[in-house]
């Protein structure tokens, strides 16, 4: 039983964000056929489930919806969330190994605060899993492992405070590509030092190249890091074909990185080559999860004459030395000198919001603690085009959080609660799993509880 | 006047119906080896006094091609296969199998052209080891045949006395595997069928029968007899499909019930959803073989009436094997019918036998008879019970691919409990109480399997895919491949060409009156965009025959007298 390995396929295929959009209906629909033809889901090794439904609460817990979930969050949404709890629920009572949710929408741009869709994304699928796991399963550190050639920005800014949760992600550089972030100097706030990495790669990296940053930086990093669980962000649009990324990934190269990686759950992000690309690579993956044979996967148009520039490869390999020095002295970096005396520290943030064109304006603080990864508050405004211009404040309380950090916490949501200036203030208490909105109009709040 | 007839494992059951009334039931114990006597004894007892004129529709259901496949009397089959780039199919690789290049795409685009020189050695070795029927798959073939056709060309060729079984015609849905066995199997029974085939139309004719003869599916259809050497395939396990459509026919319309078929052996259960019997999302397994065979989601228990039970310590367990008969009934080892009598539940064998089975099992532990009997009905009450839950979260859990079908399906549980077959009396009640639904035992139960062959309609369906940037269609049950000669072709044209597929395909089987309504279970249409622009369009339709019975056998179902 414990050798299964389960799948749930969710294509939507009547939901899309416009009928030319990439993230249409189309997306899977040749992944399904391949899938189908192929006979895999006949395989005693693979065990086919269907998707439930993500509650509001379940989203609550990794994002602030703003003005709420309901909003913010289509069906399809909630589905494909719903997906990855299902699979990680049967991973955790055992029915299977590991888990893979070919599901669309795609999540890992969605970052904490939620104003509308970036990057295809309205909710991180990822984040609403790990924080499942957290929560029903008392799971303590967790790995999410980001293989889209886009920046996992929106998982980054979730867990950028949070030392339980390590977050690796390798992709092409942002200077050449969508989100325009992931610069190896992102490293995660004071009291996270490091469990953020990113891996920025130039255009043009082939499989060799994959492995070796696979091999000498996220396996020994995940190694160390000691993960009781392991996601990985799985977009496949770093294969050769994909027409938004320029990498030289091959389908047979994404199964050999699935292998080294083991994940425990695997989602797919994006991926926009969906005739040349998704139907192999899908299935590759699909194959290896379940150590099934993928050798002969070989997409048409992969002539295995793929040939990686030399100064790619040498300046892949810079990019890895110099990570790899950061991860081993990051012991040496402390709290304080990140940020000297001060009790807080915070970043500014200017958020664009890519579907809908419009721009959040985000001030971060996070409790400089010493004792706790401190709560994290978050002043931002953004004028939505479907809701009016908005001001909010949303706290997050880390369920590790010392008594200190929660009673400041909770007098900065009720002093929030007093200030004119909020629309909403929002308070996600994970220590008790309470999560808050109280809307100013007309002085209302509403609270959940898992 | 309906004719339905069930050959089953043991016995053959036959009904004559007209307008909703039982005129006459026949049950035959079969004779072995030959299936055909017990079918036209079957025919005979019930139309007695009977002129064949007023015959107008013969259903039949048999075991035959089961039976050939399970007892794997069918004929050897040689197979060329087309794999291609994807899943390894080395294992497949045997003295009859020969794996030869040519690929196509899920889109039917040829990636990999076929190899003449090797398809020639393929007939070589077959030829040399003795092959004459041979199955040629290849996979996405439903998307693209011209692989397996030019294969089949070869082979008319140079060895035009083979019988050559094509892939996109024996399996039109996408699952290369079910498609090789399913391809396998119809090459393997086609000439063993057709001269069961030729039999029942000889013994219809010596009968001066005029009648449309069906035959069931195990998707609960019926297809004529004459479309059915086509794909025998399809006729396996359709006696379960028909005893289901039995209990549909002797249930109230529209109502959720289970159907419990409990036999000597095994036990058969069927779900009817608000009056429709469920599919399985799969389809049949065989053998060891997986086939696309569409069949009713029917779950079988290995528990029933004639199993062995045994006191191992102080736990009783059944068998699913059968020594034979209860020991009520002279038999030598006690079972469940035997725990029947001793509760009075039925009055099937000797009492005083069935007490000695019971008391011989309990006395080793100290448990009385009537303790004995009641844990034993209790352990076949909880099986059978454990299995129904199952069976409906299974079909809760079904997958979904797209938003409505997460969003519409809803927690459903049986109305009633409809016994039917020769043991349900004694539970049906009980596993009713157990899930709080009401036990149904209609008259008729012990031939319900042939009410349900005589009252089972002809089902037709078209799945028609249609590829606008490549101005080619498929009909998938008919592994037809062709090209759009109309423009614009748009979702309505696509629709009106599957619908005319449909009726095209009932007036060549003579079944044109059930196209008077058509219905729609699937309509999707999906942009191909390619740089931004839209080059085409897939349309994805289904239609078919509306699925249903010909009536029910309510309580106006009472024996007819002349």
């Amino acid at each position: 039983m414990k050798n299964k390995t389960g799948l749930v396929f969710f294509p939507a295929f009547d939901w899309s964000i416009a009928p030319i959009h990439p993230e249409r209906e189309e997306r899977l629909l040749y992944t399904r056929d391949q899938i189908f033809e192929e006979g895999v889901l006949d395989l005693p090794q693979i065990t086919e489930y269907r998707p439930q439904v993500a509650t509001p609460h379940e989203i609550a817990r990794a994002h602030f919806c703003v003005p709420d979930v309901d909003d913010q969050v289509l069906v399809a949404h909630r589905i494909a969330a719903g997906a990855a709890i299902r699979l990680s629920d049967r991973i955790m009572n055992g029915e299977i190994r590991n888990g893979f949710a070919i599901v669309r929408p795609p999540g890992h741009h969605a970052m904490r605060v939620v104003h509308g869709n970036r990057g295809f994304c309205s909710i991180n699928n990822e984040a609403v899993v790990v924080e499942h796991l957290r929560r029903t399963y008392g799971i303590k550190r967790v790995a999410i492992i980001d293989t889209d050639v886009h920046h996992g920005d929106g998982t980054q800014d979730i867990y950028y405070h949070d030392p339980d949760v390590l977050f690796i992600s390798f992709h092409q550089d942002g200077r050449t590509i969508f989100p325009g972030t992931g610069f190896n100097d992102e490293l995660g706030g004071p009291t996270a030092y490091a469990t953020t990495i990113n891996i920025p790669l130039p255009p043009g990296v082939s499989d060799t190249s994959m492995h070796y940053v696979m091999d000498n930086l996220i396996l020994p990093i995940l190694k160390d890091f000691g993960a009781e669980f392991v996601v990985n962000s799985a977009g496949q649009d770093n294969h050769f074909t994909d027409p938004l990324g320029s990498m030289l990934i091959t389908a047979q190269g994404y199964a050999e990185m699935t292998e080294k990686l083991k994940p425990d759950l695997a989602v797919l992000e994006g991926g926009y080559a969906i005739e040349s690309a998704l139907p192999y690579v899908n299935l590759a993956i699909l194959l290896a999860l379940a150590g099934s044979d993928y050798s002969n996967v070989i997409e048409p148009g992969n002539t295995g004459k793929i040939v990686e520039n030399t100064q790619v490869t040498n300046y892949v390999r810079q990019v890895v030395d110099h990570l790899q020095l950061v991860w081993q002295k990051r012991g040496e970096i402390s709290v304080s000198q990140l940020c000297g005396s001060n009790k807080y520290f915070q970043r500014q943030k200017n958020i664009y919001y890519d579907t809908e064109y419009f721009e959040e304006k985000q001030l971060e603080k996070v409790r400089a603690c010493l004792e706790c990864p401190g709560f994290v508050a978050i002043d931002s405004h953004a004028a939505q085009p479907k809701h009016s211009r908005s001001r909010i404040m949303a706290i997050t309380v880390h369920n590790r959080c010392c008594k200190k950090c929660i009673e400041e916490a909770w007098e900065v949501y009720n002093d929030a609660k007093k200030d004119y200036r909020y629309s909403y203030v929002y308070m996600q208490d994970k220590t008790e799993d309470t999560f808050l909105i109280f809307r100013r109009e007309d002085q209302k709040e509403w609270h959940t509880e898992g | 006047m309906y004719i339905g007839i069930d050959v089953g494992g043991t016995c053959t059951d036959a009904v004559l119906l007209s307008s909703g009334k039982v005129h006459a039931t026949a049950k035959i114990y079969n004779t072995p080896e030959n299936l055909l006597t017990s079918l036209v004894q079957a025919l005979d007892s019930v139309m007695k006094g009977v002129s064949a004129e007023e015959i107008e529709r013969v259903v039949l259901s048999t075991t035959m091609i089961t039976n050939l496949i399970m007892e794997r009397k069918y004929d050897p089959v040689g197979l060329i296969m087309m794999p291609g780039p994807g899943r390894k199919f080395q294992h497949y690789r045997n003295a009859h199998v020969h794996i030869i290049d040519g690929a196509i795409d899920y889109r039917g685009r040829e990636i990999i052209p076929v190899d003449e020189q090797q398809v020639m050695q393929a007939l070589k070795l077959l030829d040399a080891e003795g092959y004459d029927k041979v199955a040629v798959v290849g996979k996405f073939s439903t998307r693209n045949n011209q692989h397996e056709l030019y294969v089949n060309d070869l082979i008319k060729k140079y060895q035009p006395h083979w019988q050559v079984e094509m892939g996109h015609r024996a399996g039109g849905r996408l699952n290369f595997p079910r498609r090789i066995d399913t391809t396998l199997l119809t090459c393997a029974t086609k000439e063993k069928y057709h001269y069961f085939v030729q039999s029942v139309n000889e013994a219809l004719d010596n009968r001066q029968i005029k009648a449309q003869v069906f035959i069931m599916k195990a998707d609960g259809g019926t297809m004529t007899l004459a479309s059915s050497e086509q794909s025998p395939v399809e006729t396996i396990f359709s006696g379960p499909a028909a005893s289901t459509l039995g209990a549909q026919s002797l249930t109230a319309a529209g109502e959720t019930s289970v159907m419990v078929d409990i036999g000597g052996t095994t036990t058969d259960l069927a779900l009817i959803l608000s009056g429709k019997p469920l599919l399985s999302s799969q389809g049949v397994l065989v053998g060891d073989k997986l086939t696309q065979v569409r069949t009713l989601a029917v779950k079988s228990v290995p528990v029933g009436g004639d199993s062995v039970v045994e006191m191992v310590g102080k736990e009783l367990i059944i068998y699913s094997e059968r020594m034979g008969q209860p020991y009520c009934l002279g038999g030598s080892f006690p079972t469940p019918t035997d725990a029947l009598n001793v509760m009075s539940l039925t009055k099937l064998g000797d009492k005083s036998k069935a007490w000695e089975a019971m008391e011989k099992l309990g006395k080793p532990v100290g448990y009385s008879p009537v303790e004995v009997a009641n844990k034993i009905i209790n352990l076949v009450v909880d099986t059978v019970v454990e299995e129904i839950e199952n069976m409906f979260m299974g079909w809760e859990q079904e997958p979904a691919y797209r938003i409505w079908e997460v969003m519409q399906k809803r927690r459903m549980r049986p109305q009633n409990v409809v016994g039917v077959g020769g043991g349900a009396a004694g539970f049906v009640p009980q596993i009713a109480t157990r899930i709080d639904g009401t036990p149904v035992l209609p008259p008729y139960a012990a031939v319900a399997n042939a009410i349900g062959a005589a009252v089972a309609k002809p089902t037709l369906q078209v799945t028609m895919r249609a590829d606008t940037e490549q101005n080619i269609f498929s009909v998938e049950e008919d592994g037809y491949q062709g090209r759009i000669n109309q423009s614009p072709f748009g979702f309505e044209e696509s629709l009106s060409l599957a619908k005319e597929w449909l009726i095209d395909k009932a007036k060549k089987m003579n079944i044109g009156d059930e196209v008077q309504n058509v219905e729609i279970t699937r309509q999707e249409v999906f942009n191909i965009v390619r740089d931004f622009n839209t080059t085409g369009r897939i349309y994805d339709i289904c239609v078919q025959t509306p699925r249903g019975i010909q009536w029910h056998i309510g309580a106006e179902g009472k024996l007819y007298e002349k």
